[in-house]
């Protein structure tokens, strides 16, 4: 009987006695629980404009929509997204998004921060020129990159350029927001007499974001699929969850 | 020799704040704090001199009888006394989960900012309102972490840095629980017996301060976001997360979205009873919203369902709360001895007290000396029982450092550590942004407690 033993056997003693507070902790929904590979071959075969449920999903105003209003918006902002991405690979003459990062004067940084597993952040674009890539996200999912099915879904892709170009499209947005149908297009929330309120779309941005990083990195698949990928190492079971969520949207049998 | 003793009482009221302030587990904490203090000041009596005996007949009891009777008095009749208390949490914890069940509550915060839009200063404002109105009536981690899920991906996808979103959110719940029934009842029985005083009701601390407070906090807390908002760079971030149930919940029929502060109303205009107000607007809000269309089976088990888990929300506290009872009636046989030591340097104008309490409000944080769901019960144990005060004044000081700044600006408060570990911010990121906070507000409250609450006559008096 060593003092280790002793303190173990004493521990639930003295937990009690003088514990910490017990905070109360949010529980997440459950899932079941599905291989990466299995996920991955469906997410990557879905179109482009079957995901725009899952994108007006996280849009605040989505409640004020039609259908017909989404689906429009969806293919105008696919639209502006490959528009843009065919414009600036014009002007500057490259489609690597680190190059083009560089060209037209983004900082960006590759901090090292961990995640939790119910929001896993992947990036930041902070007004006006900075970008973060929180690399402990890219870091966990390099390593099934190795994995032939993997890499047979995703194709030959660098983690970080696809975060990068998304973030490089707010900042296009930001610079051309009196023309760029993603912050020109307003919807009218409320009439007072003369007073009203119109507001833009976050969920517009997103779409055409993810556009523009599908055409700067050449992908057969929407980037959303990231929200999948790269989820997965800090929780497969969120990542399913996740999973099922995007299947259900675009009206497929998970 | 009574002087010895109260240095002792008074090392054991340190050890308390040092042992809250360490996180350590409050019920066992004053557990212990009880029996200290049940011990040294009536076997203390064995050594003190006559006339201090005679000046305090508190401290006179007849034999082991009379001993007897002194220790049921505060082991069973003070936390009996608190179960009325008790029921009210737990059917305001009842009432929460129905608004949350119902959607009601989400459909509120999505309404809200659908009139804001894309404009977060706007936005901001409206959703400190909602929220404050919403937690008028709910309280606890559970309906915190289930409006937070809703709020804040909201804030941060208008572009609202998480920090400023976060501090924004936690102040405009703190100032709801200015009004909220449940936490009226809950710290008034840190003063009095829920019987006692029946003059001082929710509606009477509401016209004389409660609504003065709410105001200032949801005021103070709204601009200064604005001002952090306007000083901060917009972000736009992608982050992947599971949708929450609550968010993908349908919207409440729109007639429905005034139950929530129905109870509050109620009992502040007709002084109606607060569970009764809960039932009925609980019950108007599950066969409003359709969740009542079952068989009548499945609505008893979704009844008791929704019961079972707001007093789930509610049990981290109810073995702390049960137990202060125990302290605020030992205090009484504690406080001739801190008399003794203490009582030529307590404050006891009323000014002074507003001015003292607002300069060390810092002392909320952390489960300090100030605030009542922390050491602050001890502090007021001291305070209440050395010198004269009323009990609604009384109730004013501590509510302060108490919801102000424990609830809604500490990271030891558990749904702030919730959502600290749930936006990713720093826990000196929101210090910074809740200290500041915490003072502009309090300082303004205290003005208030002064002006309001000071110098009412003997009948607010404890006793």
């Amino acid at each position: 009987m060593n003092w280790q033993y002793i303190r173990e056997k004493l521990k639930p003693i003295a937990d009690g006695l003088f514990g910490k507070q017990r905070m109360p902790r949010y529980e997440r929904p459950h899932y079941d629980i599905r291989p990466l590979e299995y996920m991955l071959e469906r997410l990557v075969n879905i179109p482009d404009t079957s995901w725009q449920n899952y994108a007006f999903s996280r849009e605040p105003l989505n409640g004020k929509f039609s259908d017909a209003q989404r689906t429009e918006w969806t293919r105008k902002a696919i639209d502006c997204g490959k528009d843009y991405a065919g414009k600036f690979t014009n002007k500057y003459g490259t489609d690597d998004p680190e190059l083009l990062a560089r060209k037209i004067g983004l900082d960006v940084y590759y901090p090292q921060y961990p995640e939790k597993t119910d929001r896993v952040l992947f990036a930041d674009f902070v007004m006006p020129n900075r970008i973060n890539i929180f690399m402990d996200a890219v870091y966990r999912a390099q390593k099934y990159l190795r994995r032939n099915n993997v890499k047979k879904s995703l194709g030959d892709i660098s983690i970080q350029k696809i975060i990068l170009a998304h973030e490089i499209f707010h900042f296009v947005e930001d610079k051309y927001q009196h023309e760029i149908f993603t912050r020109t297009e307003k919807i009218r929330l409320w009439t007072l007499g003369p007073l009203h309120n119109d507001s833009g779309i976050f969920a517009l941005g997103e779409i055409a974001a993810m556009s523009f990083t599908q055409s700067l990195n050449h992908l057969q698949y929407s980037p959303y699929v990231m929200d999948v990928f790269l989820v997965y190492d800090y929780s497969a079971e969120e990542a399913s969850g996740l999973y099922e969520e995007i299947m259900q949207f675009a009206g497929l049998t998970p | 020799m009574d002087f010895a003793i109260g240095v002792i009482l008074l090392l054991t009221f340190f050890a308390l704040a040092w042992y809250c302030i360490k996180g350590f587990n409050l019920m066992i904490g004053f557990l212990v704090i009880t029996i200290l203090w049940t011990v040294l000041p009536l076997f203390g009596t064995l050594f003190v001199s006559e006339e201090f005996l005679k000046a305090n007949p508190v401290l006179m009891f007849e034999g082991g009888k009379g001993l007897v009777k002194i220790l049921n008095g505060i082991y069973q009749s003070a936390p009996e006394g608190w179960g009325t208390t008790l029921v009210n949490v737990c059917w305001g914890a009842w009432f929460g989960r129905v608004l949350m069940d119902t959607g009601i509550a989400s459909t509120l915060i999505r309404k809200t900012v659908e009139l804001g839009g894309d404009k977060p200063a706007v936005t901001i404002s409206l959703l400190n309102l909602v929220t404050a109105l919403i937690f008028t009536s709910m309280t606890g981690a559970g309906p915190v972490i289930a409006i937070g899920v809703i709020v804040l991906p909201i804030l941060m996808s208008l572009g609202v840095p998480k920090a400023i979103a976060m501090f924004s959110f936690m102040g405009a719940v703190a100032s709801g629980i200015y009004l909220n029934p449940v936490n009226f009842a809950q710290y008034r029985a840190f003063f009095i017996k829920p019987t006692d005083m029946p003059d001082f009701t929710l509606g009477w601390y509401a016209a004389h301060w409660g609504y003065a407070a709410l105001a200032i906090m949801l005021v103070v807390t709204t601009l200064l976001a604005l001002f952090y908002l306007g000083r901060s760079k917009s972000h736009r971030q992608w982050a992947a997360q599971t949708r929450n149930p609550q968010a993908a919940q349908k919207d409440a029929p729109i007639y429905t979205l005034i139950l929530p502060v129905i109870p509050v109303i109620l009992n502040i205009a007709f002084n109606f009873s607060v569970i009764g107000g809960f039932v009925i607007a609980g019950f108007a809000a599950l066969f409003l919203c359709g969740r009542m269309s079952g068989t009548f089976r499945e609505n008893c088990q979704l009844v008791n369902k929704l019961y079972y888990e707001g007093v789930v929300d509610t049990a981290p506290l109810v073995g702390f709360l049960l137990t202060l009872p125990m302290f605020n009636a030992v205090a009484v046989y504690a406080s001739p001895y801190f008399n003794v030591v203490i009582g030529g340097i307590m404050p006891r104008s009323e000014l002074v007290v507003c001015v003292v309490f607002a300069a060390l409000l810092f002392m909320g944080l952390f489960r300090g000396p100030m605030t009542l769901v922390g050491c602050g019960a001890a502090t007021l144990g001291v305070l209440s029982n050395v010198a004269k005060f009323s009990v609604p004044f009384l109730y004013g000081v501590f509510a302060i450092p108490t919801i102000t700044v424990n609830i809604g600006s500490c990271i030891t408060q558990s749904w702030v550590a919730w959502g600290l570990a749930y936006t990713k911010v720093e826990s000196r990121d929101f210090l910074k942004l809740s200290i500041p906070n915490a003072y502009a507000t309090g300082i303004l409250q205290y003005a208030a407690v002064y002006l309001f609450l000071a110098g009412l006559g003997s009948a607010w008096m404890i006793g």
